[in-house]
């Protein structure tokens, strides 16, 4: 077949046949305005945004919903474009209320951008605006409505009738009196409601738990990677790294979805989206050691100096070692070395995570984290792991160990009871405070995963990356600098210099990894081999 | 009355004079400045709400050296910091020992001879003592051990050497014509007339002497335009380790040294406690008109001349200190070397050849 | 520059000297008699010096004055600011810390929570004041003796914002 192609403003352009001008347009980095069309929905072509002059046609054409030809000559920038388009926008701005200073919006809004991009006009409107009816009104748990500001794209109509299917929200009546609301007496009832926050084009909805917390445009982005289930949805970590008295202190604000066609296409669960505050609250910044007369809070140094005594001690095979399934395929593989490999110390990988029958078909897994299948490869695992806690203490062996390493899971108490009156030596290493945490002998403080590179593998076997976001908390540190520290201290030859480079080690050591490396891995992460 | 308590009596009341004096100026010296750029100068110490325009200052001042710290650098040398001032102080106070306050005054069936001692080298004295308070500044530098006191009493020893000589030799023409070395000799001289109506003052004798004389006294006392040793606004002098009453004194001996420049342009140009046409038994004007006066009269008169030609000079340094900015080191190293020092010797020349052709 | 040339009589200093002793020595006396004058109830119209004898006799200020910041109110005595942080974000000191909060009124929205700058730090540019969209911010409280014994005591609070406890200072003494 020949090459199809079209012409946008003069650049000769390769493309798919059955595409839309906007999207041909957008994939190859031309922008031409829009607020209803959005790539993950249907097309609707009602806001106008999109006009563009097609040679050939004598009115200008929506770009959403024109259909390329072969040959089609398409101009979005020349006079006669930007002026209807800055018709339209003064069209959609009319009864708007312009309340920027309160919108949570400002700053990421469609309205600003494209007003400053052909806009630039004065208003021309002196009579009375009309007012809507809803003002601030929360239309869910995680959504707030502001009827005026919505420009009636659609978007959020059709995100609930197409993708989640709940169909909770509507435009209803005519005119300049059509107002966007949720269906009389009803609320967004699914699981993906705040995605209609993201696709909103303007502050019409907005995010209560993001409300009035900090200005967007003081918020920086890091790529990541979301810690909520098996899924490894995409994300952007939003955080604010310089104006601490916002939030309270907290450092990362929010989680917005990363578009990845492979996995989660343009969306987050609520639940992922909204997990984010364990990375500033509660958590373990200094290393803590329980003695007689209480706890005593101590530098990670001499608390890797302990533990190191204390594994040398107990090296006759009595150790054991609870891994975690939300360490990153580094900090496992660096557990690997020293504890299973080089100590033999026993590994087992709990599980704290599984809400069984919390699945849906969509986005949430049941397994609720992120990187059980790449500990399970690097365990080798079986089929009767993870370990489901009742059956934690059968699994620990005979014996009960006398040192026990715990990875951020919070032990059931019984078990926990148990094994102090046994005597058993009880080591957490983890993030956030638990009970476990609190009856442990020595507390390691390990850093988040907003707070490190590395790589989670999806319950597909999709290895993907995130970046660090905020630096480490206090003491804090990556589970493999503790386990490069106690290797030095034990003088076991080991070196971790860094998430990529272990990574390295891990391609070349482990087969499902081989022939992956940090840089493959973006944008969309990729595959292992099949075992 | 015994010759000690004669002594004693005639230090106190020259001290008291020259301190309270140098006090004096430090107030002076803020108000002065003040009138003179249109300000209002320290006023804001009062006693009761008295403010007595700003003389509380000087005891404020003296209140918060005492109770300052008395620093000296972890390094620096304790004896030879402590001694500097000191130095400086003695250096300039002592030289007041010569130096007639007035004529000798009948008391009763004694007179009282208002100096100290009086000899035929008094002049050598006086520039002797005035070379030694090098050492003041040099010790301070030195001893402090810090880079910028060091260059700043470089600076100071630099000049003070350099004008010293100028001083110097200016003079010579002066005891050329005066044929004495002793104070007393030259202010008792300088009481004749010229002509038969000028006072016979060295400044009228020997005017380039008197200009040379004033501008290098004003370059050894260290004060503007001449004030590159202390630099108090700019560049640092060689008391910057200097606080507390050591600093006081430092302080002090500066103001110190304006009466010495003061009285010794007195003494040696202007007449000393002379007051043109008044002789031993009262005023002898040119025209032959005479009028009687006591001798006390007369000599309490000269007193209170010698003490207002004293306050003037130091008024006048004041004025020059408040007028001029300061010069460039080069500038001073070159107007000492090169103009003071030949207009001094030249000026010997001159003053020799008049008195041998006369 | 061009250094002026100068004739001998310049170069030899001492005439020149005079000159600036006579300049200094005039000042000097005048003043001197203006203050005597002074003293005894005379000349009163006729300044001696053009001291401020700050704080008696304060120094009357410019109508644009950039002084201590105020925040203003509504009819209702409310805070007019609406937290959108406009001046948080123009201010090149980083010296206005703003937290939001909900206002009660749905029409309104937003309001601060605690507002504070810290005058410690602030450089008194005035964009905060350009800035803001609700004219709720202004510099025109004229009070400028704001100094403390402590850095916390440079904080400007909210309360302190909308609370000037100055109104009689307002253009009492400017000039235009
Ligand atoms: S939706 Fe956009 S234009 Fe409208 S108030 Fe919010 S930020 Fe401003
Ligand atoms: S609320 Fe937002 S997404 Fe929904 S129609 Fe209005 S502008 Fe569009
Ligand atoms: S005056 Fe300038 S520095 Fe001060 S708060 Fe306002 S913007 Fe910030
Ligand atoms: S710019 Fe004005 S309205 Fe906005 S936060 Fe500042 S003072 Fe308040
Ligand atoms: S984007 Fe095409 S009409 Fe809205």
């Amino acid at each position: 077949m020949d090459k199809f192609t079209v012409t946008i403003n003069g650049h000769t352009i390769e493309a798919k046949p059955g595409q839309s001008v906007l999207q041909t347009a957008l994939d190859n980095g031309i922008h031409i305005p829009h607020y209803c069309f959005h790539p993950g929905l249907p097309v609707a072509g009602n806001c106008r945004m999109c006009l563009v002059e097609i040679e050939g046609v004598p009115k200008l054409q929506i770009a959403c919903g024109t259909t390329v030809r072969d040959g089609m000559v398409v101009w979005s920038n020349n006079d006669r474009v930007r002026q209807a388009v800055r018709h339209v926008l003064e069209f959609l701005l009319i009864n708007h209320p312009v309340d920027c200073p309160v919108c949570d919006q400002a700053g990421e809004c469609g309205l600003q951008d494209y007003y400053m991009l052909v806009g630039r006009y004065d208003s021309r409107f002196a009579e009375n605006k009309v007012v809507k009816h809803k003002k601030a009104t929360p239309i869910g748990r995680w959504v707030m409505l502001d009827q005026e500001r919505c420009i009636l794209c659609s978007r959020c109509v059709r995100f609930t009738r197409e993708i989640t299917k709940t169909n909770e929200m509507a435009i209803f009546n005519r005119g300049d009196h059509a107002e966007i609301d949720v269906f009389p007496g009803g609320e967004l009832r699914n699981r993906y409601s705040a995605n209609i926050v993201d696709i909103c084009p303007v502050g019409a909805l907005t995010c209560r738990d993001f409300r009035f917390r900090c200005r967007v445009w003081y918020l920086k982005q890091a790529p990541s990677i979301c810690p909520g289930c098996a899924r490894g949805c995409n994300i952007a970590i939003h955080f604010n790294p310089e104006r601490p008295h916002h939030a309270g202190g907290r450092r990362v604000l929010r989680f917005k979805p990363r578009p990845n066609p492979h996995v989660n296409a343009f969306w987050l669960c609520d639940d992922g989206r909204y997990s984010y505050p364990f990375i500033d609250d509660h958590r373990l910044r200094f290393a803590a050691l329980r003695e007689e007369g209480g706890v005593r809070q101590l530098y990670l140094k001499d608390a890797l100096d302990r533990l190191a005594d204390w594994l040398r001690a107990s090296r006759s095979g009595r150790t054991a070692y609870l891994l975690s399934a939300d360490s990153s395929n580094e900090e496992l593989f660096a557990a690997r070395k020293l504890l299973r490999d080089a100590l033999g110390v026993r590994c087992l990988l709990p599980d704290t995570g599984l809400r069984t029958g919390d699945a849906d078909d969509f986005l949430i897994c049941e397994d609720k984290h992120p990187n059980t299948r790449g500990a399970r490869i690097l365990f080798g695992l079986g089929e009767n792991d993870p370990v489901a806690p009742d059956r934690l203490e059968a699994g620990l062996g005979a014996e009960l160990p006398e040192l026990l390493l715990v990875n951020r899971a919070d032990l059931p108490s019984p078990l926990r009871d148990k094994l102090l009156a046994a005597g058993t030596r009880l080591v957490f290493l983890g993030t956030n405070d638990n009970a476990t945490a609190a009856a442990a002998h020595l507390v390691v403080p390990l850093v988040v995963f907003a707070e490190q590179a590395g790589t989670f593998t999806n319950f597909e076997g999709r290895v993907q990356k995130f970046e660090l976001a905020v630096p480490p908390l206090g003491d804090a540190a990556p589970e493999w600098s503790v386990h490069q520290g106690l290797a030095e201290r034990l003088g076991i030859d080991l070196a971790f210099p860094g998430p990529a480079a272990i990574f390295r080690q891990l391609t070349a050591e482990v087969d499902a990894f081989r022939g992956l490396s940090h840089e493959s891995l973006t944008p969309h992460g990729a595959m292992i081999r099949h075992e | 009355m015994s010759e000690i308590a004669h002594a004693l009596i005639v230090t106190g009341y020259i001290l008291s004079v020259v301190l309270t004096l140098a006090a004096l100026l430090t107030w002076m010296e803020r108000k002065q400045s003040a009138l003179m750029q249109d300000r209002i100068g320290a006023n804001r110490a009062s006693i009761l709400g008295f403010r007595a325009i700003g003389l509380f200052h000087i005891i404020a001042d003296s209140l918060k050296m005492f109770l300052k710290e008395d620093f000296v650098p972890a390094r620096g040398v304790r004896l030879f910091h402590t001694l500097a001032p000191f130095i400086s102080a003695f250096c300039a106070l002592a030289i007041f020992a010569c130096i007639p306050f007035g004529p000798s005054l009948p008391l009763g069936d004694t007179t009282v001879n208002l100096w100290i001692f009086d000899s035929d080298i008094s002049l050598l004295y006086v520039l002797a003592l005035g070379s030694l308070g090098i050492y003041g500044i040099f010790f301070a530098g030195w001893s402090s051990h810090n880079k910028f006191a060091y260059l700043g009493a470089m600076r100071g020893a630099a000049q003070m050497l350099s004008y010293e000589i100028a001083l110097g030799i200016s003079l010579i023409g002066l005891i050329m014509v005066y044929g004495s070395l002793s104070l007393n000799d030259i202010v008792h001289y300088q009481g004749r007339q010229l002509f038969g109506f000028l006072p016979a003052w060295g400044v009228f004798l020997q005017p380039l002497a008197c200009l040379i004389f004033l501008t290098a006294g004003i370059a050894e006392s260290k004060r503007n335009p001449f004030d590159m040793p202390e630099g108090e606004s700019e560049i640092i002098g060689y008391f910057t380790e200097y606080s507390s009453m050591k600093f006081g004194l430092f302080f002090l001996a500066d103001f110190i040294e304006v009466v010495v420049v003061a009285a010794l342009v007195t003494v040696l140009f202007f007449g000393g406690w002379q007051v043109p046409y008044l002789q031993a038994d009262g005023f002898q004007l040119p025209g032959g008109t005479h009028w009687e006066l006591a001798p006390l009269a007369v000599g309490l008169i000269q007193v209170g001349a010698f003490c207002a030609k004293l306050f003037f000079f130091c008024w006048l340094q004041l004025t020059i200190r408040w007028t001029l900015p300061r010069f460039r080191y080069d500038q001073l190293m070159r107007l000492g070397w090169q103009f003071l020092l030949p207009l001094s010797i030249a000026n010997i020349l001159v003053t020799g050849i008049i008195l041998v052709c006369r | 520059m061009a250094k002026p040339k100068l004739n001998l009589l310049e170069r030899l200093y001492l005439p020149e000297i005079l000159r600036g002793l006579l300049i200094t020595t005039r000042h000097h006396f005048a003043n001197l008699t203006v203050h005597i004058l002074h003293r005894v109830g005379l000349a009163k119209g006729k300044r001696g010096a053009v001291t401020f004898q700050y704080p008696e006799d304060p120094r009357p200020v410019a109508r644009r004055l950039r002084a201590r910041h105020r925040l203003m109110k509504r009819p209702d005595g409310s805070t007019r600011c609406v937290a959108c942080m406009m001046c948080e974000t123009i201010c090149p000191a980083h010296c206005i810390y703003i937290v939001a909060d909900e206002h009660p009124d749905p029409r309104i929205e937003k309001r601060p929570k605690s507002f504070d700058i810290d005058l410690g730090i602030c450089v008194m540019c005035g964009y905060c004041v350009e800035a803001c969209p609700e004219d709720a911010i202004r510099m025109d409280t004229y009070i400028t003796e704001t100094s403390s014994f402590t850095r916390e005591g440079m904080l400007l609070t909210l309360d302190d914002l909308m609370n000037h406890h100055n109104e009689d200072n307002f253009p009492k003494h400017t000039s235009s």
